[in-house]
């Protein structure tokens, strides 16, 4: 399944008087690998919320594909359909097994039983997990936590992937496991894929990089030594344009 | 059938979740069955009290606090034995608590030739002959171990036990006969009666009997079966009231406690309900997870809580000293009910934090670190 096009134009959200994302717009081609890199409290987490239907914006548009997000009243079947989800605590709930957790958004899209087993199966032997299908998440490494949650992503075929600090509490070796997986998901399934993080090491494996600093975002060049993006200040307007390219592109 | 699945899969994984959350339904279903339990007993009990000696009718003063406590002219008996329909009359006066060693025991004051006593077998000795003798029943000589010759005190006078008699009424089994006229002065009585017992000619029904005499004598209470009994006096209405009020009481904890633990367990996962939204399911599949999780907690609960009642109605009346005057009375009826409560309860309690899972935000709950 070819992936989605994700348009934002500018986009605003205030949060308890707090602008948190400011006049925000880009645009992500169908099947780019996309890194958002920023500090933390830049707005990266809010950003991916309003675009996976999670939130809704203070103005502003998100269209992903043809779909209006920024006006959807019921963003439930957006949310199962078109999006998959990666969260920095991976969230799996502590009851189900690793299968049983790969197979929830499809409970939520009423597939047949037999059907959603042999899915998540599939998806688990994709992340390298199929050994590991009838673990409880208690007895699984932190990396393998975050490979079911990517598995559980991908489990309604979606065409945009969100990955809100997938590597945030993994070591360096587990981390870079993530980054391969997430790229070869992209290969395999063509999905669009949007991963905010830290790590700079990211960037060797995407193909734009999105900056956000203090809710403003911007095209930043994929140089691991450039500017520390964890720095505190947006680049001044009007800067190198080669560094700091407006991100509407 | 896939949500039942999957709900029951998911409370077997919480087990010690799911046992605590039912407790508080059982203890709510518990204190139920235990009143009616209790309320049904009293009903059961009260009526073998009017089987005295085969009679058809018992009459007592009407608005009387107590049967006990009933007091009517013995001229009424000779009034009642030349009332067409009416076979025979006797007086009795009832003694409560006045058998030493044996409160729950109720001594009876009749005459040693009337049709009440005329039934009783005799396994050892005779019917009393004077004031200064007490004819046992099997029941309380097997409870206090009295044989023919010993002493028995009731209200403070001693008694010679002349005879053990069987009756197969336990009221009168578990009791003692003495006379008539010792009874009404231990009593307070003279002149007077507690009850008196009817029998009807054979040709006339109990209706028929109930009308004559009521159309007769319309200051009287007449009492000829069982669920009239409880209503013999201001005591007996009172009790009833209570039991239902204590019911209600009951049914409303019981709500709210399931409620509140809902509501607990609601707050507790709000990460995985959260979750669940994020990941496609809709608010009504959410609240649905809910909803189902609280009916068949609640139905576990009630199961629980219908053997708690059982069994805590059987402690409640022992603890109350009370085991000699009620037992305990569960029917078919009362665990239905018990168990449709169980399930109110449950749709009930959850609706709430049903509505509130539903309507959690998974952009603010998921983002908390």
């Amino acid at each position: 399944m070819p992936g989605s096009k994700v348009e934002v134009e500018k986009l605003t959200r205030a949060l308890d008087g707090k602008v948190v994302l400011r006049d925000v717009s880009f645009l992500i081609e169908p099947g780019e690998l996309v890194a958002l890199t920023g500090p933390s409290g830049s707005g990266k987490t809010t950003l991916l919320q309003l675009l996976g239907g999670l939130d809704r914006p203070t103005s502003g548009r998100i269209m992903v594909d043809d779909i209006a997000v920024h006006a959807l009243r019921h963003p439930t079947r957006y949310r199962r359909e078109v999006v998959g989800f990666v969260f920095q605590l991976h969230h799996l709930l502590p009851a189900l097994s690793a299968q049983e957790n790969v197979e929830l958004p499809m409970v939520a899209a009423h597939v047949p039983r037999r059907e959603r087993h042999e899915r998540a199966r599939e998806l688990l032997d994709e992340v390298g997990l199929l050994s590991r299908a009838a673990s409880l998440p208690s007895s699984l490494s932190g990396g393998e936590r975050q490979r079911i949650a990517i598995a559980r992503a991908l489990a309604g075929q979606p065409r945009l992937i969100l990955a809100d600090e997938p590597t945030g509490s993994l070591d360096a070796l587990a981390t870079e496991r993530i980054w391969e997986l997430l790229a070869s998901v992209r290969q395999r399934h063509g999905s669009t894929i949007l991963i905010a993080s830290h790590d700079r090491g990211l960037l060797q494996h995407v193909e734009r990089n999105l900056a956000i600093r203090e809710g403003v975002v911007f095209e930043q060049g994929l140089d691991a030594n450039q500017s520390d993006p964890d720095a505190e200040t947006p680049p001044p307007s009007g800067g190198d344009p080669h560094d700091h390219a407006p991100a509407n592109a | 059938m896939t949500t039942l699945l999957q709900t029951l899969e998911a409370l077997e994984r919480r087990p010690m979740r799911t046992f605590l959350t039912a407790l508080g339904t059982a203890l709510g279903i518990a204190t139920i069955v235990a009143l009616l339990a209790v309320s049904g007993g009293a009903q059961a009990s009260a009526s073998k009290f009017l089987n005295l000696g085969s009679s058809d009718l018992g009459l007592f003063q009407r608005d009387a606090a107590d049967p006990t406590t009933s007091v009517l002219p013995l001229a009424l008996v000779g009034e009642l034995r030349h009332t067409r329909g009416i076979q025979a009359a006797t007086p009795l006066v009832l003694l409560v608590g006045a058998v030493h060693r044996a409160p729950g025991a109720i001594a009876f004051g009749a005459y040693p030739d009337s049709f009440v006593t005329d039934r009783y077998v005799f396994l050892a000795g005779r019917m009393f002959t004077g004031d200064r003798q007490v004819a046992v029943g099997s029941g309380l000589a097997a409870q206090l171990h009295l044989q023919v010759g010993d002493t028995l005190t009731i209200a403070h006078h001693r008694l010679s036990v002349s005879g053990i008699y069987h009756m197969g009424v336990p009221e009168q089994d578990d009791g003692a006969v003495i006379a008539f006229g010792l009874a009404q002065k231990l009593a307070g009585k003279v002149g007077e009666a507690t009850t008196v017992a009817v029998s009807l000619a054979p040709t006339v029904s109990r209706t028929q009997g109930i009308r004559t005499i009521s159309r007769r004598f319309p200051g009287l209470l007449i009492l000829g079966d069982g669920v009239n009994a409880p209503r013999t006096g201001v005591s007996g209405v009172l009790l009833s009231r209570l039991a239902l009020v204590l019911a209600v009481i009951a049914l409303v904890i019981g709500g709210v406690g399931v409620m509140n633990t809902m509501l607990m367990s609601v707050l507790e996962r709000r990460t995985e309900f959260a979750l669940l939204a994020a990941v496609g399911w809709s608010g009504p599949q959410i609240a649905m997870r809910v909803m189902a999780e609280g009916i068949l907690t609640s139905i576990i609960g009630a199961g629980l809580g219908l053997l708690l009642g059982v069994v805590g109605a059987q402690l409640l009346v022992g603890l109350l000293g009370a085991s000699e005057y009620v037992a305990p009375n569960v029917t078919a009826w009362d665990l239905g009910q018990a168990l449709l409560v169980g399930v109110l309860l449950g749709v009930l309690g959850g609706m709430y934090p049903a509505w509130r899972a539903a309507r959690l935000s998974p952009a603010k709950v998921l983002a908390e670190r």
